[in-house]
């Protein structure tokens, strides 16, 4: 992330919490917190909580965030920001975790015309190969809920359409016949196959690694006698450190209700 | 192949409450922004290093990043990380950690070091690595946070042992870890029963150790890489000097160690310049000595100790107070003093009192003037210290002293104020370790240790990585006593002052020949003549540079192969 998106990604989490920019120059910006975002991301419980008991006016904080330190003026006072700053990541995991579940209807420009909307289940997942090392697969797939159709990448296409949270006029969403629980384990399973075709040298790697050294570790401990405390710690050591493992997590997902041509 | 897969079902219990419940739902442009970010932090390869990225403030060196790499790819993790001194096992330290934590591959971290560097292996994680790591100072602490640094004496004793023991870390980084080559001992005992995912051993100097320390190190981070023991001792001979004398056992070793030279670093070093500035006595301060001096042909009433005699002999080219001081504590130690005893220390003191101006802090004073900028003087008596740090106020020039003895936070305290107020720090021997001074280039030693590492860790807290000019060094020296000789004899004729970092480390781990003091305490206190002084002094040096010129034959060797 260069600092010029981060400036942009910074502002677009304060607008989307509804968090007035005071100031925005380029290389700083100051923002109000509301009270949401003060005890979202200021760590100061207590305050709050002494404010919620003894009735007081609440003074959330204004966040003076730099992202290019060579172009502000030498009197502001604020957070310089980079890409590995505790500050960015905070924000990021609260950007995350604000915004798990979705569902919007597609904001269509078919007038008085009765539209009806298909139900699609989107999920947004992380993929993680893991053994001594990691590598990550960022994916997202829809689901539409009446015919069973697939799709990956669902997310970029999505982009392309104009979304809404209420309903537009004239429309109705047509139900799912595949019920979301049952559709999130449709995409499961198909991610799981899709995973099962790849190629897994790697984990075999990995399991040639962890067998070396597993044999290294008996001989050293042949001589000594049995029920080592030591030997079975090792033991377990070597396996969380190497034992291949696919992790597949969530980034966020829901439902979307799209006209028919909207997803072709 | 099969590998097992793991699907996060916690996020859609949520999902279809909320479906039922009609909301709350999140917000679309929230949504896309996590996205967003969740795509720059996905890490397509299992190689590489991201942890650079993350750190813009700081500039690793490129055998910094190298052998972070090598660790991470090549060694699973689980390394001993053997630089020679000065070229930042720290900063590689800190990038594979960085790096594991960036991967998610790492979370709960013990950190083990000297107690006297507890604060600063914190203070460094969390500025330049941004590292929420914590030093350990309650209880509780070993639970609550993932990043604890703590001096391995209080980690390895109840009640912390055990809650530690319970605790699941994925990597143990263990700085100083050459004390953990006997294996024999509670240390050793507690780290081996560590678990250990990932490994890191920090050490300056493996190589020239025995073998049976290579073992135990070895075995420590990695068991049964060099086999069992009864295994390796009846391939390799336990009394067997060095590594290199089996090529087979190098190669094995290397495959968990990474040891880089400066030499191979390419990186520039400032130099050193070393100038000797002999001093000459007032009277009365000769007059001091040369009483002191006398005493080891009448050492009766000091229960013949030629170590006192020895002591206060360097002290008297100290100062007159480091003389007053163990002359006063002298007194006061001794069990029921003969009157003679009592006597011979009152017409000391008296000398003592005779002597009313210090020649070397006159000297001292002039130079500062001159230089005018930082200086560090160093001393070994605490007695100087105070004396210099009032001699000099009185000339108005501003100092901060600097003792070992002093809690971390008081020392980072004295350091800022060095950097930002004062012009001189006054630092006694133990001072010397645990603290970085590059920004200041001038030393002055006021009296010499006996003990050639400790003049190398004097000149590393200035010399280092971060340097960025050449550093003088002034070397005070009472013309005709024991420091002259000391300095002359030793110290020049082994080039000591021109040394690079580290290398006299090896040379002196080579030799072998135990401790420089023991042996200097011999040549000056038993020596009947002048004359024996010398030519035992000429040996100990000839020894040294015997072991020096071996090792210069080694490297060109080393040249030849590669």
């Amino acid at each position: 992330m260069q600092q010029q998106e981060i400036h942009n990604f910074l502002l677009k989490y304060f607008q989307a919490n509804d968090c007035p920019i005071l100031e925005n120059h380029s290389g700083y910006m100051t923002v109000q917190l509301t009270i949401e975002m003060d005890k979202e991301l200021m760590n100061r419980p207590f305050y709050w909580h002494y404010l919620e008991k003894t009735g007081g006016i609440p003074n959330p904080a204004k966040l003076t965030l730099i992202t290019d330190p060579n172009s502000v003026p030498e009197d502001i006072k604020g957070e310089i920001i980079h890409f590995g700053s505790p500050r960015l990541h905070q924000i990021f995991a609260s950007t995350k975790n604000l915004a798990r579940y979705i569902r919007l209807y597609e904001n269509h420009e078919n007038g008085s015309r009765k539209t009806p909307l298909l139900p699609w289940l989107c999920l947004n997942v992380k993929i993680s190969y893991q053994c001594d090392r990691k590598r990550d697969v960022f994916k997202s797939i829809g689901l539409q809920l009446i015919n069973g159709q697939m799709v990956e990448n669902f997310h970029e296409r999505l982009l392309n359409i104009s979304l809404t949270p209420k309903i537009p006029d004239y429309s109705f969403t047509l139900s799912p016949l595949v019920k979301p629980k049952s559709g999130i384990l449709r995409i499961e399973n198909y991610l799981k196959s899709a995973i099962y075709q790849d190629d897994h040298s790697w984990a075999e790697e990995a399991r040639k690694r962890w067998e070396k050294d597993l044999r290294l570790l008996e001989h050293f401990y042949e001589d000594i006698e049995e029920g080592n405390e030591a030997y079975e710690t090792e033991k377990k050591a070597l396996q969380e450190q190497y034992e291949p493992k696919i992790k597949i997590s969530f980034i966020n997902g829901g439902l979307f209700y799209l006209t028919e041509k909207a997803i072709v | 192949m099969t590998v097992e897969i793991e699907f996060d079902s916690s996020w859609q219990d949520e999902f279809l409450q909320r479906i039922d419940q009609d909301g709350p739902w999140g917000n679309w442009e929230l949504v896309r922004l996590a996205i967003e970010v969740e795509k720059h932090l996905v890490i397509p390869e299992f190689e590489g290093l991201q942890a650079p990225k993350h750190l813009p403030n700081l500039t690793p060196l490129p055998h910094q990043l190298e052998t972070a790499k090598q660790v991470i790819e090549n060694m699973n993790g689980k390394a001993i990380l053997a630089d020679e001194v000065g070229l930042g096992k720290t900063i590689e330290a800190g990038l594979i950690l960085k790096e594991y934590m960036i991967r998610g591959l790492v979370k709960k971290v013990l950190i083990l070091v000297p107690a006297s560097l507890v604060t600063q292996w914190s203070m460094e994680l969390n500025s330049k690595f941004y590292i929420p790591a914590v030093s350990q100072k309650k209880s509780y602490v070993w639970e609550q946070c993932d990043v604890v640094v703590s001096s391995i004496d209080t980690a390895k004793r109840n009640p912390h042992r055990d809650i530690i023991f319970r605790q699941n870390y994925d990597l143990i980084i263990i700085d100083e870890a050459h004390k953990l080559k006997n294996n024999k001992t509670k240390n050793y005992e507690f780290v081996q029963n560590l678990k250990k995912k990932f490994c890191l051993l920090l050490t300056a100097t493996p190589i020239q150790n025995r073998i049976e320390e290579i073992f135990n190190l070895v075995s420590l981070l990695k068991p049964g890489h060099l086999g069992s023991q009864t295994a390796f001792y009846e391939k390799y001979k336990k009394d067997s000097r060095s590594l290199n004398d089996n090529e087979h056992l190098k190669e094995l070793v290397n495959k968990v160690m990474v040891r880089n030279r400066r030499a191979d670093t390419g990186i520039e070093w400032t130099k050193r310049h070393v100038e000797t500035i002999p001093i000459d006595f007032s009277d009365t301060e000769r007059e001091l000595y040369e009483t002191i001096y006398n005493l080891k042909n009448e050492s009766d009433w000091i229960q013949g100790s030629s170590f006192s005699v020895m002591t206060l002999q360097r002290e008297a080219c100290s100062s007159r107070e480091a003389v007053y001081y163990t002359l006063r504590n002298m007194l006061q130690k001794k069990e029921n003093p003969t009157q003679a005893f009592k006597d011979q220390i009152e017409s000391l003191m008296k000398k003592v009192e005779a002597v009313q101006t210090n020649s070397k802090a006159k000297k001292a004073l002039e130079l500062i003037q001159q230089i005018n900028d930082k200086v560090i003087i160093f001393t070994e008596y605490r007695a100087t210290q105070l004396f210099l740090q009032w001699f000099l106020k009185q000339h108005g020039i501003t100092s901060v002293p600097f003792r070992g003895g002093f809690k971390r936070g008081k020392k980072d305290w004295m350091r800022e104020l060095f950097q930002k107020r004062a012009q001189v720090l006054i630092a006694t021997e133990a001072g010397g370790e645990g603290i970085n001074l590059q920004f200041c280039h001038h030393i002055i030693n006021f009296d010499l240790p006996w003990n050639p590492m400790r003049l190398e860790q004097r000149i590393g807290r200035v010399h280092r990585l971060g340097q960025e000019q050449d550093v003088k060094i002034y070397n005070f020296a009472i013309k005709n006593t024991v420091e002259e000789h000391i300095l002359k004899l030793l110290y020049e004729k082994i080039d000591l002052f021109e040394k690079v970092i580290g290398e006299l480390d090896d040379i002196l781990t080579k030799l072998e020949f135990g401790n420089m003091e023991d042996h200097l305490i011999d040549i000056f206190g038993a020596s009947s003549s002048e004359g024996e002084m010398r030519i035992k002094m000429e040996n100990l040096s000839s020894m040294i540079e015997f072991a020096q010129s071996m090792k210069k034959g080694e490297t060109h060797a080393a040249a030849g192969n590669s």
